[in-house]
């Protein structure tokens, strides 16, 4: 029986997908009858091309999708109205797993499990507890704040790099005094001063995560106060601030994603929350009957957070020290602040 | 019913998704199935038509004065806003006063801020209400914004959204035995009620014919001894009533809690759907279902097609666009007819020949 359901698969996603190739094997068999596991992602109204968690999520669910040869699905809401059809759709059709990218789904999240208490369920960056097939993704952004803190420390005493102007002052934009943007300044700024106990960090909140203009203005105003590295926590509002990091030759920290590209000299890391990450081993682990319901936190360990490759002018020095603090972080030798005091 | 518009759609609509490589019977298919496939289907279909029936509605009684009210959407807004308020605040009050409580505040602020502001505006000083409309939604959205994040219609937390509104103040779910875990809420009975109200009063009333008589010729009413002043504000007043309502309605039947994604388009989606019903009350309804079902069938064209959302929206905007235009085919099956050089068609067209 379980034989002849491996190949109706097999057989199956020939047909869907017509150019996946069976290659013959055990583990051909095996992929082909995860394909029977089936994954739907509903998207926020930001969409996919959000250069953010929604897009994330998305690769990592083809990512899980290369890896296991599950079967998957995505729907953009248009409104938030299509939120509790869009995620009833796929508990109805007999998804395994439904994944729902961010806090903005919360209620509807909490309703659907409700009505389908067969069906799991994923959220991410947000908190919901209290139901068995509910699994919520969190980041312990902290853990990569305070890494991109500690390179931000050793750099600003590296005076012979000529973006460095050896007064010793960071800037740090917050977009909200919210936990999923000031956990990544706690850290930042525990880093900071771990290796540089004597540097200066201003800390600025602009309220707003869609306004660049602001997030220049204010980027442009610490730099005037001597600012020589600026770690913008702020999205949209962020890409202001790394322009204005670039007009004025210092450096930057990009934020969530690699944000290298929008100014290659000047972005010298980019502090990451892996929701691609998280995204694929949340499918691996309900694959595989692990499925965790309630919070679960994705730390430097598990790759769920990091910082992406610093640029040449970072000394490998300073990057080799920056690494020698990540098994302290590990061990839980070093435990970063994830809120602001 | 302008059937073969749909039918030019769909085909046109399927040859561009043949060439992008997806199926176009399944996609089809699913379109169908997502609108009207099973009563959940049917059930989401209705509820999403529920906002765009009320706010058409009110469009259609601005047109049909002769006022084009562009701002829907925000009075849309400060409806909502104004249920939410009422329903989180008032926890105990029992839901006899309670809907119609906010429901009431949601028509009001609507009414206010489409219609009093606006309508005062152009009776008095001439402002025209294509822009004071649209300032005022944007004024209607940014406060909306303002309200949630951080502001004082914020829930305790972080998250930019109001408190959920009281059980009080919801609209229960119609049939939820049949309409399995749909939107469908005791919303649609008010948006039916509603184009019965609009139906009689604009035809069946003599306030409804003066305003008729506004929009005819307004120079016209003035000297036929009417108070134009006062019928537009009424006008722009009961289409601020009606689009506030919507929000309301939603609000209280769908949504429950004011969340930072101000975005409905169900304001400007309105539009379309009155124009297209030639601001026929009973028109909108179906002009309503029909957005509605291209919205909820498009959702399930993405999950069981795999079209991907950029394509679902090339073809649905297609689909409308024939609906739309479907006066076209008046005029090409006039321009078709053979050897009738006086006909109205080919002086327009200025042909006295037919193309072969």
């Amino acid at each position: 029986m379980k034989k002849w359901l491996g190949f109706a698969a097999a057989g199956l996603t020939t047909l869907l997908t017509m150019s996946s190739v069976i290659v013959p094997g055990a583990s051909a068999l095996a992929k082909s009858s995860n394909a029977n596991f089936k994954v739907g992602l509903v998207t926020d109204i930001g969409g996919l091309n959000d250069h953010s968690f929604n897009h994330l999520a998305y690769v990592g669910l083809e990512a899980a999708k290369a890896k296991y040869g599950v079967t998957v699905s995505v729907v953009q809401s248009h409104q938030s109205s299509d939120y509790f059809p869009n995620l009833s759709t796929y508990a109805q059709q007999g998804y395994n797993l439904v994944i729902a990218v961010g806090f903005l789904m919360d209620s509807a999240v909490q309703k659907v499990a409700k009505e389908y208490p067969k069906t799991k369920f994923m959220i991410i960056d947000d908190a919901i507890t209290g139901h068995p097939n509910v699994m919520s993704a969190l980041f312990d952004t902290q853990q990569c704040g305070y890494l991109v803190g500690v390179m931000s420390g050793l750099m600003n005493e590296q005076k012979h790099i000529p973006q460095i102007n050896g007064k010793n002052v960071i800037g740090l934009i917050g977009g909200m005094n919210i936990p999923p943007v000031t956990s990544y300044m706690a850290g930042f700024i525990a880093g900071v001063h771990k290796v540089n106990p004597k540097a200066k960090v201003l800390v600025d909140w602009t309220n707003s995560f869609t306004d660049p203009g602001l997030g220049k203005e204010d980027a442009l105003s610490l730099i005037s106060k001597g600012a020589d590295i600026i770690f913008p926590v702020a999205g949209g509002t962020g890409d202001g601030a790394i322009a204005a990091a670039k007009q004025k030759n210092v450096f930057a920290i990009g934020v969530d994603a690699n944000q290298n590209y929008l100014a290659p000299k000047t972005v010298m890391t980019s502090a990451l929350k892996g929701v691609n990450i998280a995204t694929e081993i949340a499918i691996g682990d309900a694959l595989h009957n692990h499925f965790k319901a309630g919070l679960n936190f994705f730390d430097l360990k598990n790759k769920g957070v990091g910082f992406a490759p610093p640029i040449a002018a970072v000394p490998k020095s300073v990057l080799k020290k920056v690494d020698s603090f990540i098994p302290l972080l590990d061990s839980g030798k070093i435990n970063p602040p994830s809120s602001l005091s | 019913m302008p059937l073969y518009a749909v039918l030019t759609g769909l085909i046109l609509g399927g040859v561009i998704m043949a060439i992008a490589k997806y199926n176009p019977f399944a996609a089809y298919a699913a379109l169908f199935s997502g609108a009207f496939g099973s009563p959940t289907a049917i059930g989401n279909t209705l509820a999403g038509a529920v906002p765009l029936i009320l706010a058409g509605l009110g469009i259609a009684v601005a047109f049909r004065t002769g006022l084009f009210n562009i701002g829907a959407e925000g009075q849309y807004w400060v409806g909502a806003m104004a249920a939410v308020w009422v329903g989180y605040h008032f926890p105990t009050m029992p839901w006899i006063v309670h809907v119609p409580l906010a429901l009431g505040a949601a028509m009001l602020a609507g009414g206010i801020w489409g219609g009093v502001i606006p309508g005062l505006a152009k009776a008095f000083v001439g402002a025209h209400e294509v822009i004071t409309t649209m300032m005022m939604s944007y004024i209607a959205i940014l406060i909306a914004h303002f309200m949630v994040e951080n502001g004082p219609m914020m829930a305790p937390g972080y998250v930019p959204q109001s408190p959920t509104v009281a059980a009080s103040a919801t609209l229960p779910p119609i049939l939820p035995a049949v309409f399995l875990n749909s939107n469908l809420s005791d919303g649609f009975f008010i948006a039916v009620a509603a184009i019965v109200v609009v139906h009689i009063v604009l035809f069946h009333t003599t306030l409804g014919y003066k305003l008729r008589a506004v929009g005819f010729n307004a120079r016209a009413a003035r000297y036929a001894g009417m108070n134009v002043p006062l019928y537009t504000v009424l006008a722009l007043g009961v289409s601020g009533v009606l689009a506030g309502l919507a929000g309301g309605v939603q609000l209280l039947g769908v949504d429950f809690q004011l969340t930072d994604t101000f975005q409905s388009g169900y304001g400007y989606t309105a539009i379309v759907v009155a124009l297209l019903a030639r601001n026929n009350p009973i028109g909108i309804f179906f002009a309503s279902v029909f957005f509605a079902a291209l919205s909820a069938g498009s959702q399930i064209m993405q999950i069981n097609a795999g079209v991907s959302a950029n394509m679902t929206d090339v073809i649905t905007g297609i689909i409308i666009f024939f609906v739309a235009t479907d006066r076209l085919y008046g005029y090409w099956s006039q321009k078709m007819r053979p050897h009738r050089p006086s006909s109205t068609a080919a002086i327009i067209s200025g042909k006295g020949e037919s193309p072969q």
